[in-house]
């Protein structure tokens, strides 16, 4: 028999401080990853707070695209896409 | 504050303001009731690369099975061509409620002060109105709007009502390119809040381009304004 599992935490994520406009879009979507700091920008608290698909998400709603999604299996960048 | 989910909404209306402005009124469908505070944004997915973009709420929190945006078509980018394309009827799919720019329950001060430029002026249509009509707050409310030209302004009659309907609301819209017959403030709106006298006690409301928040932020700091009551929201 064999099962099937999920796999947590493939996706790693970096905030670029520089881009943060603290929209919070980050931190709403996945706040076991992101929280706001002290200057209100977005930082990684966790690498395996939530899932791949809420992680990439929240990414993704970011407006400033300020943050990155790698793929730590194949070291590719998941998001943004590249060439933005 | 809420969490954020994903809902299904169906374009009900859309008003064309002018050649800048078009406010779009979406019904929800699943679910059918997004709760809501004034100045939250709706995230919207714009591409099936999975591009997002974000827009300010310009209706009030009471009426909450629907939501209306207020979209600047001068970008011309992914989310305008989204919006372009959309016809009555059509659904899209967004996350909400987005955002902490809200009017804080527990803001221990006498006046509150909106600073918009462009289409910052979102939220603030959400959140005048809501702490005027449904809050009944009895602060002085003052709104400096800094536009271009006068063909550009909306909502003048909306804003009038207030200013009519509550003797606590100011309204200082101010023109970059005004024309000779212009009698209000002229210039950029670091120009109004310099010509109006400083409210004593007040928050302060900043929601447009980035350079703007940061030149009304350090003429406010110049006038002695703490940072901690100095709240942002830039558009991009």
């Amino acid at each position: 028999m064999t099962t099937q599992t999920k796999q947590i935490g493939k996706y790693r994520v970096e905030v670029i401080r520089d881009k943060c406009i603290s929209a919070a879009s980050c931190a709403a979507i996945a706040p076991q990853v992101f929280k706001m700091d002290e200057e209100d920008l977005a930082v990684v608290i966790s690498q395996d707070g939530n899932d791949d698909e809420t992680k990439l998400l929240a990414a993704q709603s970011c407006p400033t695209m300020a943050v990155i999604v790698t793929d730590t299996e194949t070291g590719q960048q998941v998001w943004p896409p590249q060439g933005q | 504050m809420i969490s954020p989910q994903t809902y299904t909404a169906r374009l009900e209306d859309k008003l064309q303001h002018n050649q800048k402005f078009t406010q779009y009124s979406f019904e929800l469908i699943e679910p059918h009731r997004l709760e809501f505070q004034a100045g939250q944004y709706v995230s919207i997915k714009v591409s099936d690369q999975g591009e997002h973009r974000s827009y300010s709420i310009c209706s009030t929190p009471d009426n909450n099975h629907q939501f209306d945006l207020l979209i600047d078509s001068t970008p011309g980018g992914l989310g305008v061509q989204l919006f372009n394309n959309l016809e009555f009827g059509h659904e899209i799919d967004i996350l909400a409620p987005m955002g902490l720019f809200v009017v804080p329950e527990d803001l221990a001060v006498d006046q509150l002060v909106f600073v918009a430029t462009g289409s910052g002026i979102a939220p603030f249509k959400s959140m005048i109105e809501d702490q005027l009509r449904n809050k009944k707050d009895q602060r002085q409310l003052t709104l400096h709007w800094g536009m271009c030209r006068p063909e550009d302004l909306l909502w003048l009659e909306e804003w009038q009502e207030l200013d009519e309907a509550f003797p606590n609301f100011h309204f200082h819209p101010v023109l970059s390119q005004a024309p000779e017959a212009w009698t209000l403030c002229r210039g950029r709106v670091t120009d109004c809040l310099s010509i109006h006298e400083r409210p004593i006690n007040a928050a302060y409301f900043l929601c447009g381009g980035q350079d703007m928040i940061q030149d009304v932020t350090n003429l406010l700091t110049q006038k002695g304004v703490s940072q901690e009551l100095i709240i942002t929201e830039k558009f991009y």
